[in-house]
C-alpha cells in the first residue's frame, strides 16, 4: 500500500495529512496537528476574570468567540445574574461581525485560490474582513483581540454614533456581497431555494458552484451526514441532524474527547458518535431552503459545504442589521452581578465560524481550578482509525486526485490553531 | 523601480494575530507593492514552506511571529534552523507581537518557550549575532499601522531609535494613556469607575495599566476607529515584558495607592498632585455626561 504524507499550509497554521493508498484510491486519511500551546493549563490558577483576556488569544481569526463562549462560562457561575437586552444584542453583534469575517477571507484566501490559482483577489477578502473589524471596534474596542464583554454585560456605553457607524458597515458589506459574490436581492434570496436561479446569477459564487459541476466533483467529498450545533440565537438553532432528521435535545453530559496518536488534538464524540459542526449543521438545523436543496441533490458533498458556508452571509447580515436597528439603547450596558462565586462550574456554548465552541470553568477559591475548551475543528477534523473515521477523515478517503483533497479538507474551513489551542 | 523588499514571516507558537491585525491596515493594497511576501501565513506568496527549505532564498527582512519553543517545528525542521537559515542573509529580523518578543501568554504552557531575545524582561543569548538588527514590535496584538511603518522605515533605511527592548520609540516612546478619552478622569483624580458607562478612568480601582504601558493604542486609533480603553476597558499591558500579569481586572494597591504609577512619576510627585487635586468637588466630572436634568452650561462657569 503506497502512503503520502502532506503538509496542509495556511489553514491558521499547519496540519499534516498521511494518505494511504489502494492503486490510486484513498483508503485513509490520518489528520495529525503538531503543536498545541496549553492555553488550558496557562488558566489554570488564574483569577476567573483573566480567562477574558487570555482565550481570545487562543485564535487570531475567532478569538471574540472564544470571549464570548467565556463570559458565559463565567456568567454561568453566578446562581443568578441578568444581563440587559442591549448587552446581550451588542454582544450578538460583534460575534454575529465576526462570523462574517472569517466567511469573506476563507472564500477569497481559502477556497478560492485552489480553485482559480491564477486570479489573484486578496482584496475581495481584505476589504470586507476589514470593514466587518472596524463595526467591531466600534463597539469592543479593537479587533482582535479585545475583552469587551464581562459579567453582567459589556464594558462600556454604546451611543447613536456607534450604532450608525455600524449600521452603514453592514450596509457595505451587503454591497460588497452582491458586487463580489451573488448580485442577489436579500429578501429573495434567504428564502430561495432553487440552486439554478443562484447559478445564473452574475457573481464569484455562481462561477464556483459552475465550476465543481463542470469539473464532475459534485458528489466528492461525502461524509457522515450527522449534524450537530450547541449554539442557538436569534438566528441558529441547537440540535443534531441525522441526514434530514432532527431532535433538538441535547446534553453535554454526553460529549467525550479522546486522543488521536501522534496528533496534539483532542477528537470529540457525541454519545460515541462523530458529527459534523458549522455552517452546513447549522443549516440544516434551520432547514435553510437552498442548502437543502443542495443537500437533497449532492448530500453533505463539496459544493453543499461550501454553499451552506457562503449563503450564510446574507442570514448573518441580515441577523445583525436588525439587531442594530433593535437596539435597545436606554437599557444599561452593565448590571453589576457581584463577585463572582469562589466555588462554581459555568459552561458557556457559542456558534463560532466553524461551528459550536464549549468553554467549561470550574471555580475553587476564587481561581481556576480547570478550564476545558472544545472547538470546532476538534468535530471537524478529529481523525480516528480507519475503520471509523472523524469527519473530515472521511470525506477524504475513496478520492482518485490528489488536487481534490486539498480543496475538500480545505472547505471544512480548519484552524489550526484552535484544534489543539 | 527598485526591486521589491523580501519578507519572511515565520511564525511559531502563535494565535495568527498579528497576521490577521496586518490585513486591517486600510492602505494594505498600496503599501504591499513595495514588498514581496516570499512567505505569509495568510497571504498569497511565492514559496510554499517545503519549497522554502528546499531552495533557501535569501529574505530581506525576517519576521517572527509567536513564541518560540525549543519543541516546536514547522515543515519537519526546527525553528532554530528555520532562523538559522534566514536570518543571517536579512537586513533586518523583526519580531511581531509579545509573543516573539518576551514570550507573551503562551510562555507558561509548557517548558523551553521564550521570546526571540528576551523571557519575560530577561535577557536571553541565545540569538545575540541578530540583536543589532533586531526590531521588537510587541502588542497583542501590534497594531497593524506600526508594522507597515516598520518596514516601510527598514525598506527605506531610515534610522529607528530603539528603547532598552528594541522597540521604536515612534510608537513605544508615549504610553497608552496618552490620547485616551478618559484622560480627565484621571487628571482631575474622579476615583469611581464602574463598567458600562462613558464615564471614569479604570486606573483606580480596574487594573488600567495605559499610564505605565509604552505604546500608541489611543494615538494611533485600533481599526481607525476606537481603543480598548476609550470603549471603557482596562489596558492590559500587552506591549510590556511582564504581560499578561495576574488579576487583570483588579488595581492592586499599597495602603489605598496604587502600586503602579504612571511611567516616570516619582510617588511624592503623583501622590502631591493627587492630594491637591481631590481637594476640590469638581461638579463636571460627578454628573453623567448625557445628564439630561441639569445640563452642563459651559457659559456660566466661566463667568
Amino acid at each position: 500500500m503506497r502512503k503520502r504524507v502532506e503538509l496542509i499550509e495556511k489553514i491558521e497554521g499547519e496540519a499534516e495529512v498521511s494518505y494511504t493508498y489502494e492503486g490510486d484510491r484513498t483508503v485513509d486519511a490520518q489528520i495529525r496537528f503538531l503543536s498545541g500551546r496549553g492555553i488550558e493549563s496557562i488558566l489554570t490558577g488564574r483569577p476567573p476574570l483573566d480567562a477574558l483576556a487570555i482565550t481570545p488569544r487562543v485564535c487570531g481569526i475567532c478569538g471574540h468567540a472564544h470571549l464570548i463562549a467565556t463570559v458565559r462560562a463565567l456568567e454561568a457561575c453566578y446562581p443568578e445574574l441578568r444581563i440587559s437586552p442591549k448587552a446581550e444584542a451588542v454582544r450578538e453583534l460583534t460575534l454575529t461581525l465576526e462570523l462574517l469575517q472569517n466567511h469573506f477571507k476563507w472564500l477569497y484566501l481559502t477556497i478560492w485560490p485552489l480553485l482559480f490559482p491564477r486570479e489573484s483577489v486578496t482584496m475581495k477578502a481584505v476589504e470586507p474582513s476589514r470593514i466587518a473589524a472596524e463595526a467591531i471596534a466600534l463597539l469592543a474596542g479593537q479587533y482582535p483581540h479585545n475583552s469587551y464583554a464581562i459579567p453582567g454585560g459589556i464594558v462600556g456605553e454604546i451611543t447613536p454614533l456607534e450604532r450608525l457607524g455600524v449600521a452603514d458597515r453592514l450596509e457595505r458589506l451587503w454591497e460588497i456581497f452582491r458586487r463580489e459574490i451573488a448580485d442577489v436581492q436579500m429578501q429573495a434570496f434567504l428564502r430561495c431555494d432553487r440552486i439554478e436561479e443562484l447559478q445564473r446569477k452574475e457573481g464569484d459564487f455562481p462561477r464556483i458552484l459552475r465550476e465543481i459541476l463542470d469539473r464532475g466533483w459534485e458528489r466528492l467529498g461525502c461524509s457522515h451526514d450527522r449534524f450537530i450545533a450547541f449554539g442557538s440565537n436569534g438566528l441558529f438553532v441547537s440540535g443534531k441532524s441525522l441526514a434530514t432528521r432532527i431532535t433538538h435535545s441535547l446534553d453535554l453530559r454526553h460529549l467525550r474527547e479522546e486522543p488521536v496518536e501522534g496528533s496534539l488534538a483532542l477528537h470529540v464524540l457525541y454519545r460515541g458518535k462523530v458529527y459534523e459542526t458549522g455552517p452546513l449543521a447549522r443549516a440544516m438545523l434551520r432547514k435553510t431552503p437552498l442548502i437543502r436543496e443542495a443537500h437533497r441533490r449532492w448530500g453533505d458533498s463539496l459544493p453543499t459545504r461550501i454553499m451552506a458556508r457562503v449563503c450564510e452571509i446574507p442570514h448573518l447580515l441580515q441577523y445583525a442589521m436588525q439587531l442594530t436597528r433593535d437596539l435597545d439603547m436606554d437599557a444599561p450596558a452593565w448590571i453589576d452581578p457581584g463577585p463572582l462565586p469562589a466555588q462554581a462550574q459555568g459552561t458557556g456554548i457559542v456558534e463560532a465560524a466553524r461551528g459550536s465552541l464549549i468553554h467549561t470553568v470550574e471555580v475553587r477559591e476564587g481561581k481556576i481550578a480547570e478550564y476545558r475548551i472544545v472547538t470546532p475543528t476538534q468535530w471537524n477534523l478529529g481523525s480516528g482509525p480507519a475503520d471509523r473515521p472523524g469527519v473530515a477523515q472521511k470525506a477524504l478517503i475513496g478520492l482518485h486526485r490528489d488536487d481534490q483533497a486539498e480543496l475538500i479538507f480545505k472547505s471544512f474551513d480548519v484552524c489550526s490553531v484552535c484544534t489543539t489551542h | 523601480m527598485n526591486s521589491p523588499v523580501r519578507l519572511l514571516w515565520l511564525s511559531a507558537l502563535t494565535c495568527n494575530g498579528n497576521a490577521h491585525a496586518l490585513l486591517n491596515y486600510p492602505d494594505l493594497e498600496h503599501w504591499q507593492h513595495r514588498f514581496e511576501w516570499l512567505y505569509h501565513p495568510l497571504l498569497p506568496s511565492r514559496f510554499s514552506l517545503g519549497e522554502l527549505l528546499a531552495q533557501q532564498p535569501e529574505c530581506d527582512i525576517l519576521i517572527l511571529e509567536g513564541t518560540l519553543d525549543s519543541n516546536f517545528s514547522k515543515a519537519g525542521k526546527d525553528l532554530t534552523e528555520w532562523i538559522e537559515i534566514f536570518a543571517p542573509a536579512a537586513r533586518a529580523v523583526v519580531t511581531v507581537g509579545s509573543c516573539a518578543t518576551f514570550g507573551g501568554i503562551f510562555l507558561e504552557g509548557g517548558e523551553g518557550r521564550s521570546g526571540l531575545h528576551f523571557r519575560r524582561g530577561e535577557r536571553r543569548d541565545a540569538y545575540d549575532a541578530l540583536w543589532e538588527k533586531s526590531i521588537s514590535l510587541p502588542g497583542c496584538p501590534v497594531q497593524p499601522e506600526i508594522l507597515a511603518s516598520t518596514l516601510e522605515m527598514l525598506a527605506q533605511e531610515t534610522p529607528l531609535d530603539l528603547d532598552v527592548y528594541r522597540r521604536p520609540l515612534l510608537f513605544y516612546g508615549t504610553t497608552v494613556h496618552n490620547g485616551c478619552t478618559r484622560n480627565e478622569y484621571f487628571e482631575y483624580k474622579i476615583d469611581e469607575h464602574r463598567f458600562g458607562e462613558m464615564e471614569g478612568c479604570m486606573f483606580y480601582e480596574h487594573g488600567c495599566q495605559g499610564t505605565y504601558t509604552h505604546g500608541s493604542c489611543n494615538r494611533i486609533l485600533w481599526n481607525n476607529v476606537n481603543s480598548k480603553t476609550r470603549i471603557g476597558q482596562p489596558c492590559m499591558g500587552c506591549t510590556e515584558p511582564d504581560f499578561p500579569t495576574t488579576g487583570l481586572w483588579e488595581t492592586r494597591k499599597h495602603m489605598g495607592i496604587p502600586a503602579r504609577l504612571p511611567a516616570g512619576i516619582p510617588k511624592r510627585a503623583y501622590l502631591s498632585l493627587a492630594g491637591v487635586a481631590k481637594a476640590f468637588h469638581i461638579e463636571r466630572f460627578r454628573r453623567p455626561i448625557l445628564d439630561p436634568v441639569e445640563r452642563y452650561d459651559p457659559m456660566k462657569e466661566q463667568e
